[in-house]
């Protein structure tokens, strides 16, 4: 007994509670220190860097590669149709995984696992398979174009691999899970009494929905519409196996200059105004949403 | 108030039935084709055969490609197994208050920056310190880099959800810190390990980008080798190698589903 009481107040004080633990978190500061964020700095510093005929990169520093991107219309060109194709998807996947990530917070049916599983599976096949899909679908004689020369829509089949179109298509699908899984966390979070108390007093479906729900639901709609941009915008795999030239997108591009042309100093500033592209047009959409956001509880 | 059943809910549910038809027909649509009697990819497949797989397992390339897949990815799982790990358990339990959220941003990164840029990042610095891209241990450390905040935020929410006074008991009936973790931390955070574990190793065996760009001359793996047999040829071999891709990811997440539930999942 006595050995019991006398360790008691060790328990309390717990000597060895306070042995140092930092080292647990060191494996991982080193790999995301270590292999994330200075290689992002060589990014930084490679896009400054001269160009060479005789290796990657030269021994001075310019700005040269930054004032060739702006000044160039092509350029300026793949880069409006990405952000129009970013925006296009970003829009679509969340009319179709709103409808889903409701029906998914509120079904009692017993498949609803079942029906979680469609909706995460397409997220763990790789790109490359479901591209691969969309090939199939989109080629001149497959489903796609069966099915609307079937219905009489068209007479001879539609070019639908190689052009933005289908990458748009594809990517749509490529990117819903990322929409549905945050607004069904947000949507699972609202209690559902709150619509409940506004049917009571009488407001429509339609008015509780757009009046109570729809906002409620804001963050969601803001978290997964803010991923499926940035994943839109820096899709690579997609837009090379789909795309063609016609569907050439920024990341192609920049891929495009790092293996096949060697121009590793212009690759890395292209990349880098990518990355500031998005970052600008996702402040201002965080600015213009938080005002509407401002209201919530 | 009428709360039955109304042409709207019907309207709504026939809407969704079609929106998740939309998202896993692609997927079933390679498996079918994968078993196509036909030579091409041509919709409705002509009969059933399993010859395209035997196209696939007697073509040297894409099995050591598979191999190569199947290296890296257990070699992430294992080494996030550890590290992610015990980073959510500092986070979680012993990071001062000041750090923990900086630090919990930071071990979330490999996730909120694009893959794209973090394969360009990694392609120089390795080539900076002249390991170029002989060595696996730039694909390899890619893939440990991308797959990390998988096992950290699975173990991480498994922490937040687990009654802390379970320790401080064992601790007060005077065991120590490691057997603490072993017998009483450990086997409540199992669920958020197997889970963080599993979906690293699928997210490794299907990652694209890091591997285009930090491959040492000559090693493949399954994505690149589809990717590359696509630009030549349109057959159901390829239709072969994607469903032997989703088997896997679909085992995985069956062993997800029976050992601790899916909804525990945590991106």
């Amino acid at each position: 007994m006595s050995s019991v009481a006398a360790q008691i107040p060790r328990a309390i004080s717990g000597p060895k509670h306070r042995a140092p633990v930092w080292w647990m978190i060191l494996p991982a500061l080193v790999l995301l220190v270590g292999f994330l964020i200075l290689p992002y700095v060589s990014i930084v510093i490679m896009s400054f860097r001269e160009a060479s005929t005789r290796a990657v990169y030269g021994e001075g520093f310019t700005i040269a590669h930054y004032r060739d991107i702006v000044t160039d219309p092509f350029i300026w060109g793949i880069v409006w149709r990405t952000i129009r194709m970013a925006l296009i998807v970003t829009v679509a996947t969340l009319l179709l995984g709103y409808p889903v990530a409701y029906h998914l917070a509120r079904t009692r049916s017993r498949m609803s696992s079942l029906l979680y599983i469609c909706v995460i599976s397409p997220l763990l096949v790789g790109l490359v398979v479901r591209t691969f899909a969309w090939m199939i679908i989109l080629s001149n004689n497959g489903i796609a174009n069966g099915a609307l020369t079937g219905l009489g829509l068209v007479d001879r089949p539609v070019q639908l691999l190689n052009t933005q179109l289908g990458v748009t298509i594809a990517l749509i699908h490529v990117f819903l899970p990322f929409v549905i899984l945050p607004l069904l966390g947000n949507l699972q979070a609202i209690n559902p009494e709150v619509a409940l108390a506004s049917r009571s007093l009488g407001a429509s479906r339609m008015r509780t929905f757009f009046k109570v729900t729809l906002p409620l639901s804001m963050p969601g709609i803001q978290a997964g519409s803010i991923l499926v941009f940035v994943l839109s915008i820096s899709a690579y795999v997609t837009p090379a196996m789909l795309g063609g030239t016609q569907g050439r997108t920024m990341a192609v591009l920049v891929v495009q200059y790092l293996v096949d042309n060697f121009r590793w100093p212009a690759g890395a500033a292209l990349a880098i105004f990518m990355a500031l592209t998005t970052l600008a047009i996702v402040v201002v959409y965080l600015a213009l949403t938080a005002r509407a956001m401002r209201r919530l509880p | 108030m009428n709360m039955g059943r109304t042409l709207w809910d019907y309207a709504f549910l026939g809407i969704v039935t079609l929106i998740y038809i939309f998202l896993m027909s692609p997927i079933l649509l390679v498996v079918l084709m994968s078993l196509s009697g036909g030579e091409f990819l041509a919709f409705p497949p002509q009969g059933i055969s399993l010859r395209w797989f035997g196209e696939l397992f007697s073509n040297a390339r894409f099995l050591s490609a598979a191999l190569h897949s199947v290296q890296l990815a257990a070699v992430s799982a294992v080494v996030n197994g550890v590290i992610g790990t015990l980073a959510a358990i500092y986070v979680v339990r012993f990071a001062p208050q000041k750090l923990a959220n900086g630090l919990r941003l930071l071990m979330s990164a490999p996730l909120l920056v694009p893959e794209i840029l973090t394969a360009i990042a990694l392609l120089f610095f390795f080539f900076e310190f002249g390991v170029g891209n002989d060595y696996p241990i730039a694909i390899q450390t890619g893939h440990i880099v991308v797959t990390f905040p998988y096992v950290f935020l699975n173990v991480a929410s498994a922490l937040f959800n687990f009654d802390r006074s379970q320790e401080e008991a064992a601790r007060s009936l005077g065991a120590g810190n490691w057997m603490t973790f072993r017998r009483v931390t450990l086997p409540a955070i199992k669920p958020g390990v197997i889970t963080g574990c599993l979906f690293a190793f699928v997210i490794s065996f299907d990652i694209f980008n890091i591997s285009l760009l930090l491959k040492p001359v000559g090693m493949t793996t399954l994505p690149l080798e589809l990717f590359d047999y696509l630009r030549f040829n349109f057959d159901p071999t390829a239709a072969a190698v994607a469903t032997l891709s989703i088997v896997v990811t679909f085992v995985a997440v069956l062993i997800v589903d029976l050992t601790v539930g899916l909804r525990s999942l945590r991106f």
